[in-house]
């Protein structure tokens, strides 16, 4: 190679095509902006780990033995495996943006992925602890498509009469115990527990209008003997939808509460045959 | 534009800098480089004289386009060796490397230090060692062959290979000690002695 000659080619060339160096500016914004991304991700990965969270506090513990499921199929059954995936994808966003930034590359794989899961965790944590996880599931049960099939199984957990669950909403007076129930499929259902204590009536979920899971056994068609109860929590805006929504007609003419998400309730579940001991009032 | 004599005492960093004030100074940071950088293009590749020449343009011009994004936490050298790899990389698909050739350029130093580290004891003929070496580095894979010309060959550090190959330093150390058990392979595959 002649030096010289090189040299002069590379200057002739610079000069012809005018090059100049790129502003300053440019490398900034474009470093932000990969920062920016990655902070973005593990912000969507927290409000994942929110929503999750909520789903796996609410997801019907109380009630696990009455389903006859093992603790293990019980919590294999009703993982939130949707904001699992999608915390995943979040995380490797956060990790894919993490090693594009100028330094990103001198940390390890497992370094980046750990602290990603971490933050998002600690983050979501937070989040969850202000309602985010609860007011993105609201918005996602009265409007997301396949949300009972795919982002919150447990409602397709809770929906299963052959198996003696069955989730809906409230749609009538509950009188001894008894009342009618639409599920989510739209479908009313009469309900049977005529063995209700009157302390029962005062819990504040067992009205009209509010969603519920119930545990016992289908006796007829679309008759339903209830012996467990407990307010339906994650998931309560499905039932809002239109389809659902119009069979609650009394209590919508009456302009009466929307179910609104939970209230603190003393006795989550209150197994029906353990009140009918108590004295009447 | 300073003279030539002053850029001689000065840091890659500083004629960076002096460079954005006036490109001129773009040729003290060609002229200390340009060998280097060729000798490690024609390691890296098989092409002929001339392609490598156009890569080494495109490196310089990449450089220079680029000379507002330099990371003073890096070293220069890392830095303008991560763009000839990267070229070397993306030049290599489209040209044809020749199959045949075992034109990588050792020194006597770099061969020793090669045979010592991967502990084979060394011919006496230091020429036909060299010739074997290349050989050897040109029958691995090219992410074996690559790391150990940075690290033997251009006498890079852990840290300068991390910066140069975007890997974290753990990963270097492994893909070395990696790259230095396929080479004893490729000996004994190639029934060479060194």
């Amino acid at each position: 190679m002649e030096h010289k000659e090189f040299d002069q080619k590379l200057v002739e060339k610079i000069r012809e095509e005018k090059m100049a160096p790129k502003p300053r500016w440019h490398f900034l914004l474009k470093n932000q902006v990969v920062w920016l991304a990655g902070a973005l991700a593990l912000l969507i990965g927290a409000v994942a780990v929110s929503v999750m969270i909520y789903l796996l506090k609410n997801n019907g513990w109380e009630l696990q033995a009455q389903t006859n499921k093992s603790v293990l199929e019980f919590f294999l059954l009703t993982m939130p495996y949707f904001w699992i995936v999608f915390l995943g994808i979040f995380v490797f966003v956060l990790y894919y943006n993490v090693k594009h930034t100028t330094k990103g590359y001198r940390y390890p794989v497992w370094l980046i992925a750990v602290s990603g899961i971490l933050a998002s965790f600690i983050l979501g944590s937070i989040l969850f602890l202000f309602g985010v996880g609860q007011a993105i599931d609201n918005v996602l049960g009265e409007r997301a498509p396949l949300y009972e099939t795919v982002i919150n199984r447990q409602l397709s957990f809770w929906f299963n009469p052959d198996e003696g669950r069955l989730a809906g909403v409230i749609v009538s007076e509950v009188a001894d115990g008894n009342f009618y129930l639409v599920d989510p499929a739209g479908e009313s259902w009469q309900i049977t527990g005529q063995n209700l204590h009157a302390d029962f009536y005062l819990s504040d979920f067992f009205k009209v209008g509010e969603p519920v899971n119930l545990v016992g056994e289908v006796i007829e068609e679309n008759i339903f003997r209830a012996d467990f109860i407990k307010p339906l929590v994650p998931g309560r805006r499905f039932f809002d939808r239109p389809g659902i929504k119009e069979h609650r007609g009394p209590c919508l003419q009456d302009n009466c509460p929307r179910p609104l998400p939970p209230r603190p309730i003393p006795a989550e579940v209150i197994r029906l045959d353990m009140i009918q001991d108590r004295p009447t009032r | 534009m300073i003279d030539a004599v002053g850029a001689q005492n000065l840091s890659d960093a500083e004629l960076v800098s002096l460079t954005l004030e006036n490109q001129d100074n773009f040729l003290y940071l060609v002229d200390r480089y340009k060998g280097k950088l060729m000798n490690y293009i024609r390691r890296l590749t098989n092409i002929n004289d001339d392609d490598a020449e156009d890569i080494l343009q495109e490196v310089f011009i990449k450089v220079y386009l680029n000379l507002n994004g330099f990371d003073t936490d890096l070293k220069f050298s890392s830095w303008i060796y991560r763009i000839t790899h990267n070229q070397v990389i993306s030049q290599h698909r489209k040209l044809k490397a020749r199959p045949e050739g075992y034109a990588i350029n050792i020194e006597d130093k770099a061969a020793l230090s090669l045979a010592a580290d991967i502990d084979i004891e060394a011919g006496a003929d230091l020429n036909i060692m060299k010739h074997n070496i290349a050989r050897v580095l040109s029958g691995l894979d090219q992410k074996y062959r690559d790391i150990l010309i940075l690290k033997f060959l251009e006498e890079k550090n852990y840290q300068e290979i991390s910066d140069i190959i975007r890997k974290p330093a753990g990963t270097v150390a492994s893909m070395i000690n990696k790259a230095k058990s396929e080479f004893k392979k490729e000996l004994i595959k190639q029934k060479i002695i060194l």
